[in-house]
């Protein structure tokens, strides 16, 4: 399976559907990043945002529809697989381990060529570096979530499904991974982000799409979010 | 044609009108025989703790006592249709209550023998009284079964925890021991050896100077041990009123808390055959308890033993040979009467004498349905001087059935 | 002094087989989220393998040490591939009425071929008799399991906090779809790591030989009392369940001295304490997930 750099780093989802037993939670959606862009995914709490994230992750098994990535079809791929061939997943909890130090947390993943090595981690993140002895949940949510960003960083991931990074952190935590995910932005990683937050969002991303009833609408290039702000604003139900 | 079938259902009605006015007298003539055949019913332990004392062993002793019936009364023998059915209690007193009423009802058994476990024997007692059936108990100990529970169709066979007690208690008081320190399982037979055994004690003229309840099932005792070793003064002897597998986890246990070398022996309530086999009787070695039967006592023993090692492999318990011997006496009861009708074999087996390889010098008592034969004080050998297979015991008294057994009049039974 | 120095040694003694055997529990409950019922059925096992490797094939004590909880370990890891996976993407309840099934299965196949009366089996001559601890005597054989628990939950702990192995394991047993986000292949430890349970119920087993009653039913009535320990212990944790597993030893030996009357139900009124104090248990996380 081609790493996401050799292979041009595109995700590509097609026609996806998935659900719970019998309800069907995603309706044939497709969308696409490309390498170096950030994609948000706009919707209501219920739309299905997560469980798009999961079927991309391959966390969750998709009734139908397709997974590319660079050209290959992986939906078949388990996760730890597609993890190995560039994909990432920063959890809306932010699925650090409790039982493990902060930087057993960062030893854990697997590292493939481009992932961050600790010195560069800690350098980028100095608070991880002082507290690296305590367990993963005696951090701030604000500290959780640099650790969950810089795990997933430790991987060489090529693309990141981010959910919801900046929910319930202060001012000063969501600047600060505004400028992570614009550094990984620069490094030619893709983005696929969950996100409430439409100022956050718009400072960072390329596109918008809005997720209605686990219908993917058409996108909204940031460009025109200033005069279509309304719509996106009542696809949120705000 | 017609006037055939109406002369046999005539004669069919008379018979039956005859059996109900007479109560059966004696005299042969199969259509004394409800349905046609007899039927022996084994309720025992297939399958649980129990299955290796009674078990399929006592179903093949019942097999024996009916062969052994028709051989010794052939074609004068009351009916040739005598079937043994086998029904699996599980040990447990729900499961047997019902394959009681199953035997009863469904298959026909005139009489329901065995039943380990006194929780599920007394309420097979009560089917039996329900269905006006009998039930010849040998495995369970209880002596509410002759007693507060007693009923006109219940009999008890084999042994009660009195006998236990009394045998025991006494042989281990009066060489010296007088000094008790008792544990016991926290259940009902448990309850029942303790103050079966105190009482045993005081006559003797001992004391027990503390009486432990342990939990039930239990793996670890050295707890009790460890208090019975260091209680003051110090105990002359430490009873044992576990049984089955807690009266192996507590030898072993106490074999290596060395109460023995620190002078403390062991008397053990309950012991089998099996329980010594299963341990080695080097575990056991020196141990005094109280049997109801041995298979190596005697000849007549023994050649019976032989007889049933040869079809199952291993040498008889006391309740495989207890199961045999109340067969055959039901067998004998029914032969006599002419008839299987309950009423009338119970009248039989009251005050009968019973004097076959089991029930030595025995009597079965009309006041509470109790068997009183002779028991056995009983010293496990060193398997130094273990000569055969099996051959485990030392015999050193025989107890009269009426020492043995409490006398009718404290049994609290009103029939 | 020295009786009640003696009972908290019976205590550990008895303690050292609810921690080992509330151990291999809480990791095969921490990896699969099954409670594995045939547990006490693999501590039969051991103790019967031991007699059996002893009485057919005149394997002593020693090597059946580390033979029979092996072979069981094996057994128990081909047993989690072969069935316990099939059923790991359902309701764990599938699981749990698998392994009950399973229980049912070895213990009758025990008494089918060797009926249900115990089996002999005795310590080793090195270790029989006693030895002195200064203010008392004490049974060789008993000292040895209480040191063995000890060493091997030891090793158990160091392996799981100080190896990646470990750190494997207890991501997998935390989180399993962040584990395998991150790249790591969890299904690929659970085999192994139910079979190391099975091997920690085996050699529970196979110590509990020498000074227990060896008979087809030796584990299902112990099995009760240690899925209480587990349970104290908050089901899944690794030092929760050791700890709970002797301190649990402890409590009974001291409850028989002090309030026999208790003994019977003294775990069971522990545990219910425990959890109306504290429903994930002693060292249980409270689950985060919705």
């Amino acid at each position: 399976m081609p790493r996401g750099a050799a292979g041009g780093g595109a995700l590509r989802v097609e026609n996806l559907v998935a659900g719970y037993g019998q309800g069907t939670v995603l309706h044939e959606v497709s969308l696409h990043v490309a390498p170096g862009e950030i994609v948000t995914l706009v919707g209501r709490n219920g739309a299905g945002k997560t469980t798009l994230l999961r079927c991309v992750m391959g966390l969750h098994k998709p009734s139908a529809g397709r997974v590319l990535w660079g050209g290959s079809d992986v939906t078949a791929v388990a996760a730890h697989r597609r993890a190995a061939a560039g994909f990432g997943w920063v959890q809306d909890d932010r699925g650090v381990f409790a039982t493990l130090t902060v930087e057993e947390n960062l030893l854990l993943p697997k590292v493939s060529g481009g992932g961050w090595p600790l010195e560069r981690i800690y350098e980028y993140f100095p608070a991880l570096k002082q507290r690296r002895r305590s367990m993963g949940t005696q951090l701030s949510g604000g500290e959780q979530q640099m650790l969950a960003l810089a795990r997933v960083l430790r991987t060489g991931a090529r693309l990141l499904l981010c959910d919801e990074p900046s929910e319930g952190l202060s001012p000063l935590f969501v600047d600060k991974i505004g400028e992570v995910l614009t550094q990984i932005k620069k490094d030619g990683i893709g983005v696929l982000l969950i996100e409430q937050n439409i100022r956050f969002a718009s400072r960072v991303a390329d596109r918008h799409y809005p997720l209605v009833d686990g219908r993917l609408q058409e996108p909204i290039a940031n460009g025109d979010l200033a005069e279509r702000e309304l719509e996106l604003l009542d696809h949120l139900g705000l | 044609m017609k006037k055939v079938s109406r002369v046999v259902a005539v004669a069919a009605a008379s018979s039956v009108v005859l059996a109900g006015c007479s109560g059966g007298g004696p005299g042969g003539g199969s259509g004394k025989i409800s349905d046609g055949k007899i039927v022996l019913g084994v309720l025992t332990d297939e399958s649980g703790p129990y299955a290796e004392l009674a078990g399929k062993g006592a179903v093949e002793a019942v097999k024996m006592a009916v062969e052994d019936y028709k051989a010794q009364y052939g074609s004068k023998a009351v009916t040739q249709k005598i079937d043994v059915v086998d029904a699996d209690t599980q040990n447990k007193p729900d499961v047997a209550n019902t394959k009681a009423a199953e035997l009863y009802d469904r298959q026909q058994a005139d009489v329901v023998l065995d039943v380990p476990n006194s929780a599920a024997a007394l309420s097979v007692a009560t089917q039996a009284k329900n269905h006006k059936k009998l039930y010849i108990d040998i495995s369970a100990a209880s002596t509410a079964l002759h007693g507060a529970s007693c009923n006109k169709y219940t009999f008890q066979y084999a042994y009660d925890t009195r006998m236990l007690a009394y045998g025991t208690g006494t042989a281990v008081t009066k060489n010296g021991a007088k000094n008790w320190y008792i544990v016991y399982p926290d259940y009902a037979f448990g309850q029942d050896m303790q103050k079966s055994f105190t009482a045993a004690v005081g006559t003797a003229g001992g004391t027990v100077q503390a009486h432990d309840p342990t939990p039930f099932p239990g793996q670890d005792f050295s707890t009790y041990l460890l208090k019975a070793k260091s209680a003051s003064p110090k105990p002359d002897v430490l009873g044992i009123m576990q049984a089955g597998g807690d009266l192996q986890n507590l030898v072993k246990q106490y074999n290596s808390f060395k109460l023995a070398d620190a002078g403390i022996p062991m008397a053990v309530g309950l012991m089998t055959l099996t329980d010594i086999h299963s341990l080695g009787p080097d575990a056991f070695a020196g141990v005094e308890f109280t049997d109801p039967w041995y298979w190596n006592f005697d000849a007549t023993n023994r050649a019976w033993a032989d007889k049933f090692q040869a079809r199952t492999g291993k040498r008889p318990t006391f309740v495989d040979a207890a199961n045999y011997s109340a067969a055959l006496q039901y067998l004998k009861t029914v032969q006599t009467a002419g008839t299987d009708a309950s009423d009338s074999v119970v009248k039989g087996l009251e005050g009968a004498k019973v004097d076959d390889l089991f029930g030595r010098g025995g009597t079965i008592r009309a006041a509470d349905h109790l068997l009183v034969h002779d028991a056995y004080l009983a010293k496990v050998k060193p398997a130094a001087q273990v000569s055969t297979d099996w051959d485990y015991e030392q015999i050193v008294q025989t107890i009269p059935g009426d020492q043995a057994f409490a006398p009718a009049a404290e049994s609290g039974c009103k029939l | 002094m020295t009786n009640f120095l003696e009972q908290v040694f019976n205590g550990l003694v008895s303690g050292s087989f609810y921690a080992l055997l509330a151990l291999g529990l809480a990791v095969i409950f921490g990896i699969l989220g099954v409670v594995n019922f045939a547990h006490g059925a693999f501590y039969m096992l051991g103790a019967f393998g031991s007699w059996l490797a002893l009485d057919k094939a005149g394997i002593g004590f020693w090597p059946a040490l580390l033979l029979v909880p092996l072979a069981l370990g094996l057994f128990g890891a081909l047993l989690e591939r072969i069935a316990v996976s099939r059923l790991a993407s359902l309701d764990p309840l599938y699981n749990f009425l698998l392994t009950f099934g399973v229980t049912l299965v070895l213990q009758d196949l025990v008494v089918r071929f060797y009926g249900v009366g115990s089996q002999p089996y005795s310590a080793p001559k090195e270790l029989q008799g006693t030895i002195s601890l200064g203010l008392f005597d004490y049974p060789k054989y008993q000292a040895f399991v209480l040191v063995a628990a000890l060493v091997v939950c030891s090793a158990v702990w160091l392996a799981f906090t100080r190896t990646r192995v470990g750190m494997v394991v207890r991501a997998a047993t935390e989180r399993p779809d962040v584990a395998r986000a991150l790249g790591v292949d969890v299904r690929r430890w659970i085999a192994p790591v139910f079979g190391f349970g099975i091997w920690l119920a085996g050699l529970s087993g196979v110590l509990a030989a020498p000074m227990r009653s060896v008979n087809p039913l030796m584990g299902s009535d112990l099995v009760i009392t240690v899925f209480a320990v587990v349970v104290i212990g908050g089901l899944g944790s690794v030092s929760g369940a050791v700890i709970a597993g002797f301190a649990l030893g402890l409590i009974e030996a001291l409850g028989e001295l002090y309030a026999p009357f208790l003994a019977q139900v003294l775990v069971f009124v522990v545990m219910a304490a425990v959890l109306l104090w504290r429903p994930a248990g002693l060292f249980g996380r409270q689950e985060v997930r919705a």
